[in-house]
């Protein structure tokens, strides 16, 4: 039988004989016989280390609560796939694929703290006095800042408090928590200042801070966070494809579907005649000499 | 918007005019559709979950709640996908499971994740790529699964022994063997007989369990080569032994491995350049295509085209055979792609 590998490469990750499939060192086989749990496996994955109880029990917590979102994008996106009946995978990636610089943005959150923690220590500055100097530095250029704020949470994001107060039971206070709470502090007293309402700290401000707290990069955090919303997407594509119409626009259903006709609201240029190809040049030249095209090109 | 459709007729568009249309186009309606008011507005429709501003509630549970409570990612996967709070010995195995299937060297998905990472995207975009590696083939799991449950319903329906139906199971499956469950590939490496012998220690092995070690033993008859119960069988009915359906199981496993790909994603970056747009070669001794040939001028198209219209159904068969032999033409695969929009929808759901 042939087992060549798919993709040659060299690699610090993990090897996989006949015999046994080692990850940084360990067989896999070995940890999960050894009681050690799948969060266990992700330390050693991104971490190359076994991790302490305490850090072993907050990314529990952290994916745990992260996991399930019932509508964000990404549940959207999974159902939205689903409609074609594709194979689940699909729906399941699409969901995946829409973590980016808004939904879910674990990566820039957690290279923002790095970046003004670094300036801090090369400008002999506190933590404290720095998440405010970032504080200001955001609001002056009219920039969100990262981790705070939720469109649908509006009133405190059900799951990022309770993540910050399970950080500090479980005592895994350290640099970020600190940064990351001052930077919240100051953040409040500026809105308030200026007279604008209270914004809470979201799931990626305080789940991505507990996340590098516990040794994850920004990367390997954003992973963690945005993949692990797939098993939910996953979940809810599967409801829609188990249960639910098929295309989403049936008139059979007694509920309007997801892509009904009648969920089209156009807003575009007008119905026209299409010009026919021998009045082409000349229409096509008098269109972008008009211009009036640019104000809906995208 | 008659105007327009007056105008439209006079000019003549193309065929739409065609008396072999089934329709006057030219006396078709502009405009979108208004909104329906007879039936009940649309809305995300979910049995699993449901938020509002100051919670999120998956099968009933507050998901803080959960977490407050000492339950963790792992038993949020019941949750989620059975509606139930596992027992201690299931989360343990389905922990079990999981690390397991967190990483299997430089293989499908983590090669998906690493050619994407090369062309310089977000993480996200890589890792969802290697969910997408997950087939009928690489991590098999709902072909394996729908399986299993076919031939056992078929055991209650035509009273066959386990063993009896394992045996027909595999007789009547050779041809898909990439997702029986067993194979030669795990005949040095001993992970999927103690995943089994792990969930028979829990007490959580079942009848899924039970029906793979019957069809390990009819492949052992039946095949030629030695053979046993490979990562996909294990882990696979262990799976549904917990409960989880087959898609399920496809779907967890699948997002599990991606959380490596992202690791293989990072070192990518680390340790490569990324790609440009035209860098990459292909050597032309890896090419077996026609061998390299004028381009003809266009004026001369007429004298050197074939057409592909086959006017009877023998020379469309011979046609078809021809076309076989081109490799990446598409011809010499066969796969059905079935239609299930007949067999789902939620009439109860949405009655004003």
């Amino acid at each position: 039988m042939e087992r060549e590998p798919v993709f040659r490469r060299k690699t610090a990750i993990s090897y996989k004989t006949e015999e046994k499939t080692v990850l940084r060192g360990y067989n896999l086989s070995e940890l999960a016989e050894e009681g050690y749990s799948f969060c266990d496996a992700l330390f050693v994955l991104y971490q190359a280390r076994i991790p302490t109880e305490a850090e072993e029990k907050m990314l529990k917590y952290e994916m745990g609560v992260f996991l399930e979102h019932s509508m964000s994008p990404s549940a959207v996106a999974a159902i939205g796939v689903s409609a074609g009946r594709p194979n689940l995978p699909c729906a399941i990636a699409a969901a995946v694929s829409t973590f980016g610089g808004v939904h879910g943005p674990g990566a820039a959150h957690g290279y923002m703290l790095n970046k003004y923690l670094e300036r801090a220590q090369r400008e002999g500055k506190t933590p404290e006095e720095m998440a405010k100097i970032l504080v200001d530095e955001y609001m002056d250029a009219e920039k969100p800042v990262m981790g705070m704020g939720q469109p649908q949470h509006i009133d405190s994001d059900p799951r990022a408090e309770p993540i910050h107060v399970k950080q500090e039971d479980l005592e895994l206070e350290g640099v970020y928590l600190r940064f990351q709470r001052a930077l919240e502090q100051h953040f409040h007293e500026r809105r308030k200042r200026e007279g604008r309402s209270r914004v809470g700290v979201n799931v990626v401000g305080s789940g991505n801070t507990a996340l590098m707290e516990i040794g994850f990069s920004p990367m390997a955090g954003w992973c963690l966070g945005s993949v692990c919303r797939g098993w939910s997407c996953a979940a809810h594509a599967l409801f829609n494809m188990k249960k639910g119409r098929a295309w989403g626009a049936s008139r059979n259903e007694p509920m309007v579907q997801m892509i009904d006709l009648s969920m089209i609201k156009y807003v575009g240029p007008e119905d026209r005649v299409v010009p026919k190809q021998e009045e082409r040049q000349e229409y096509a030249r008098k269109q972008k000499e008009e211009g009036e095209y640019k104000k809906w090109a995208i | 918007m008659g105007d327009l459709n007056d105008i439209k007729k006079k000019r003549g568009i193309g065929h739409l005019d065609s008396p072999k249309m089934p329709f006057d186009y030219f006396n078709r309606e502009y405009g979108t559709v208004p909104r329906d008011t007879k039936r009940a507005p649309f809305q995300w429709v979910s049995e699993v979950a449901y938020k509002n501003v100051h919670r999120i509630v998956s099968r009933g549970y507050d998901t803080s709640e959960l977490m407050e409570e000492g339950y963790g990612v792992v038993d949020v996967l019941f949750v989620d996908y059975q509606s139930r709070i596992p027992l201690i010995e299931e989360e343990q195995m389905l922990n079990y499971v999981m690390i397991l299937a967190l990483e299997d060297g430089l293989s499908a998905p983590a090669a998906m994740s690493r050619i994407v990472a090369r062309t310089k995207t977000f993480l996200t975009q890589a890792a969802a790529a290697s969910i997408l590696a997950f087939g009928h083939a690489y991590g098999a799991y709902s072909a394996f699964g729908n399986r299993l449950e076919r031939y056992l319903k078929k055991a209650d329906a035509q009273k066959l022994t386990l063993a009896q139906a394992a045996e027909l199971l595999v007789r009547e499956n050779a041809r898909e063997h990439e997702s029986l469950g067993v194979s030669g590939l795990m005949l040095k490496d001993p992970a999927a007989q103690r995943m089994i012998a792990r969930a028979e220690k829990l007490g959580v092995a079942g009848k899924y369990i039970a029906f793979m070690k019957e069809i390990a033993k009819a492949a052992q008859t039946q095949s030629p080569e030695p053979v046993d119960i490979d990562m996909l069988g294990a882990t696979g009915a262990v799976m549904m032994d917990l409960g989880f359906s087959a898609e399920a199981t496809w779907a967890i496993l699948a997002v599990t491995r991606a959380l490596a790909a992202g690791a293989h994603y990072i070192e990518e970056i680390e340790r490569h350049p990324y790609m440009r747009l035209g860098e990459a070669l292909t050597p032309k001794e890896d090419y077996d295509g026609p061998a390299d040939r004028p381009v003809p001028p266009l004026k001369d198209r007429a004298k050197v085209a074939q057409s592909g219209v086959c006017k009877t159904v023998d020379a469309w068969m011979q046609a078809r055979e021809e076309r076989k032999k081109l490799v990446g033409s598409g011809y010499a695969i066969e796969e059905e792609i079935e239609d299930p929009s007949k067999k789902s929808g939620i009439k109860k759901v949405g009655k004003l």
